[in-house]
């Protein structure tokens, strides 16, 4: 079956499942919502569809709950879950390396720091409903990434070993000044940890606003550069003498892929795991192609997402626990036995 | 995309890492059809200028043509379409399946926004068949042996469908079979396709046996270019890359071939002084046959001569490379009567005479009748391999007819060269 085929099967089995799993999700939660009242109310937000579905009968609380708290919350985890899945294809495929994750270049420690500097040093309301902490959050993740590219240029040329090296670090950097912060502030530090840890707790249809749009449009823009990084991956110069832009292509893309997860991260604190695990799992599943690999990794980037953050508010009901720690715990075994069941196929 | 006339062209191209100047004003032509090899030595420069003509590198002075248009003109997709390249290994960071491998070899046809079309699979397929790795289109390239995944980078390059193929060393980690199954395919895509060939090859031998044109790079220089009987000679080949080489020529094809001389440095003790009762000796040569005892005999120290030999005879490159006085006669023609008596001479002033297991024809009768001659004079005469007279007569009998007169009238049959050696002590 030729790539296209093949691309589009992976995208329209996944997204199915995707589907299926919002409504689940929705529906799931201290307040029990059927299944079918779920669907019925997820349909009515739908433009297009909503002039079919009546509502009329399901109690209005209920519509609240679903379309007012948990379908931002959903959306929101299934974005972050896709940027970060995407960024992680992107950099472990411009780093030929399968230990590269979204936060490889020092995001998440500039994200946490500007954090920490924004939930301690600044009050205010945020700007049009996204608070001061994501603001900053963000100008800290695009900060250090700005920092670490430019640290790593030399006449022209991106050395991926400098862009480790020195994301690494400036990491180290960046989270000693976050833990002094937190140890001159002691009585933030709780919501210091509970940011970094990261969640979707305090997820708004505002913050969903910014982020979708701005997600999707660098995931489209990133996506025209897949065969350029199948090609990247065989060395830069092999790629060169196949006719791709090698140096322009890794700086777009290493620009791209940076944004993007400071977006996400920005918005949802330190989430690990899912941008490592979930591109090797779906190298698993279909191949090293990136054509395929990519688009198919961020739709299992957005279910991953979901399922971790279901789990995170439905495990201890009604308490939450962070979704990081849900990721690590059921990804990394999951991740595990792929490998080795994948090693006894091949080896 | 189909150009005439000039494929490629450098004009005065320099290069420099700082301040090391890699290429000195190199410039060359290479036309549509041509088999270029470019030889030197390690550093001589010809990875940088693989590099400058697939603009990997691109700081150079001077000009580089691609099918008469200016190298720093053209797209990399372009450049791509023009000239593909082999090189020496490939090492993916993911495990590509080789269809998947072989298709990358489009990407100069397709656009940022498009995807593979039919051509696209079609001319992968073809290149694949080309390659002889069509049969395991699906499998993963980590999986192959060095020798397959190579025809998979091949395949992969003559996707590209460019008018230009590179070869970067393509063959120096492959075992001999893949050596010379890729020279064959090389050299078809050249006669067939008339695909203008330029290649780096460590092995001498291997690039000639295909190559057109030869250039040699010597410290950034072109030290000589031309025709393969122009440049591959002792003298040059010592210049450029500092080792004595013997260079023959293959019997068989009649090409040339190079092989390095080995300092065969004898223990002193061993070497017999020339107060030895036999101390010259005359050898009989022809077809290489005598090449081995010439060279035994002289690194012990014998005063030796050689004929009646022709010109294109190895045993005449041995003599003339160990500087021992030979009697030659023009290729492929008869041995001549004032050959023959300058052959006597030599005789006449030897202690002994050795006959190797040389083939006898019409042409080389004489050298015989020169042997019984010297059984008449009482020298001592040695003949190694007296059982196949049968296999190397090639004169309807007569041959062996000699042959058997001169080994009753008291001639030493001996079975090796080594034997030679103790049969003369005596």
């Amino acid at each position: 079956m030729r790539a296209g085929t093949r691309t589009l099967k992976y995208i329209v089995i996944l997204l199915i499942i995707l589907g299926l799993l919002i409504i689940i999700a929705a529906s799931t939660g201290v307040a029990k919502i059927s299944l079918k009242d779920t669907g019925l109310i997820l349909a009515s937000r739908i433009p297009g569809i909503n002039h079919f579905v009546n509502t009329d009968l399901i109690e209005n609380q209920d519509i609240v709950i679903i379309s007012q708290i948990r379908l931002p919350r959903i959306l929101l985890s299934v974005f972050v879950g896709m940027a970060l899945a995407g960024a992680g294809v992107i950099f472990q495929g411009l780093f030929r390396n399968p230990m590269a994750d979204p936060y490889v270049i020092g995001v998440s420690s500039g994200a946490a720091l500007g954090a920490t500097i924004g939930l301690v040093f600044i009050t205010g309301a945020g700007l049009s409903g996204i608070s001061t902490t994501t603001i900053f959050a963000l100008l800290g993740a695009l900060g250090t990434t700005f920092l670490v590219y430019n640290i790593s240029r030399i006449r022209g040329k991106v050395s991926v070993i400098t862009l480790l090296l020195s994301g690494i670090a400036l990491s180290a950097m960046l989270s000693a000044i976050t833990y002094f912060i937190m140890i001159i502030k002691t009585q933030d530090m709780a919501k210091i940890v509970f940011w970094v840890m990261g969640g979707f707790t305090s997820a708004t249809w505002s913050n969903f606003v910014i982020l979708a749009p701005i997600v999707t449009v660098l995931i489209i823009i990133s996506g025209f550069f897949m065969r350029d990084l199948n090609i990247i991956s065989l060395g830069d110069e092999r790629a060169v003498q196949l006719g791709v832009q090698t140096d322009r292509v890794k700086k777009t893309l290493l620009i791209l892929a940076s944004l993007i997860a400071a977006v996400a991260v920005s918005m949802s604190g330190i989430i690990g795991f899912v941008g490592l695990i979930t591109p090797h799992i779906l190298r698993l599943l279909v191949g090293p192609d990136h054509k395929i690999l990519y688009p198919a990794s961020v739709i299992a980037g957005g279910i991953v997402m979901l399922v971790s953050d279901t789990l995170a508010r439905t495990v201890l009901m009604p308490r939450e626990i962070p979704v990081g720690i849900i990721t690590a715990i059921a990804g990394v075994p999951f991740f595990l036995y792929l490998l080795v069941k994948s090693k006894k196929q091949f080896f | 995309m189909s150009v005439n006339g000039n494929m490629l062209s450098l004009k005065n191209l320099n290069f420099s890492y700082g301040k090391k100047k890699i290429l000195d004003d190199i410039s060359f032509n290479a036309e549509k059809g041509d088999f270029i090899s470019i030889l030197g030595p390690n550093g001589a420069g010809k990875s940088t200028l693989v590099n400058l003509i697939s603009s990997i590198l691109k700081d150079y002075r001077g000009q580089i043509e691609v099918g008469g248009r200016n190298l720093k003109g053209l797209s990399s997709k372009d450049i791509a379409k023009m000239i593909a390249v082999v090189p020496q290994y490939t090492n993916p960071g993911f495990s590509f399946t080789v269809a998947e491998m072989v298709i990358m070899g489009r990407n100069p046809y397709i656009s940022r926004f498009g995807a593979e079309r039919k051509e696209d699979f079609n001319a992968a397929d073809e290149a694949m068949e080309k390659a002889r790795v069509l049969p395991f289109a699906n499998r993963k390239f980590s999986e192959l042996s060095g020798g397959e995944k190579q025809r998979v980078i091949i395949a992969q390059a003559l996707a590209q469908d460019s008018p230009i193929l590179f070869l970067d060393e393509p063959t120096s980690h492959l075992d001999i079979n893949f050596q010379i199954e890729f020279m064959n395919l090389f050299s078809n895509l050249n006669k067939k396709e008339n695909k203008t060939i330029i290649g780096i090859f460590q092995d001498i031998n291997l690039a000639i046996q295909s190559s057109k044109k030869i250039m040699l790079l010597k410290e950034g220089r072109i030290f000589n270019s031309g025709s393969v009987e122009d440049t591959i000679n002792r003298e040059n080949i010592r210049s450029v890359f500092g080792s004595d080489v013997f260079i023959g020529r293959n019997p068989v094809t009649g090409s040339l071939y190079v092989s390095p001389v080995f300092n065969t440095t004898v223990e002193r003790d061993s070497i017999i002084q020339a107060s030895n009762k036999y101390s010259k000796v005359h050898v009989i040569g022809g077809g290489g046959a005598a090449s081995q005892v010439i060279s035994l005999l002289h690194s012990s120290g014998y005063i030796i001569s050689c004929g009646v030999v022709n010109t294109l005879d190895t045993d005449l490159d041995t003599a003339r490379m160990l500087g021992i006085p030979y009697v030659a006669e023009a290729p492929f023609s008869p041995i001549s009567q004032d050959s023959q008596n300058r052959n006597l001479e030599f005789i006449k002033s030897s202690d002994a005479v050795i006959l190797p297991a040389v083939e006898f024809g019409p042409g080389n009768f004489s050298n015989l009748v020169s042997v019984n001659k010297a059984v008449g004079l009482r020298k001592r005469v040695i003949i190694i391999d007296k059982e196949n007279i049968e296999k190397r007569d090639h004169t309807g009998g007569k041959a062996r007819e000699l042959y058997g007169k001169i080994i009753k009238d008291g001639a030493i049959p001996v079975d090796s060269a080594n034997e030679v050696l103790m049969r003369l002590q005596e």
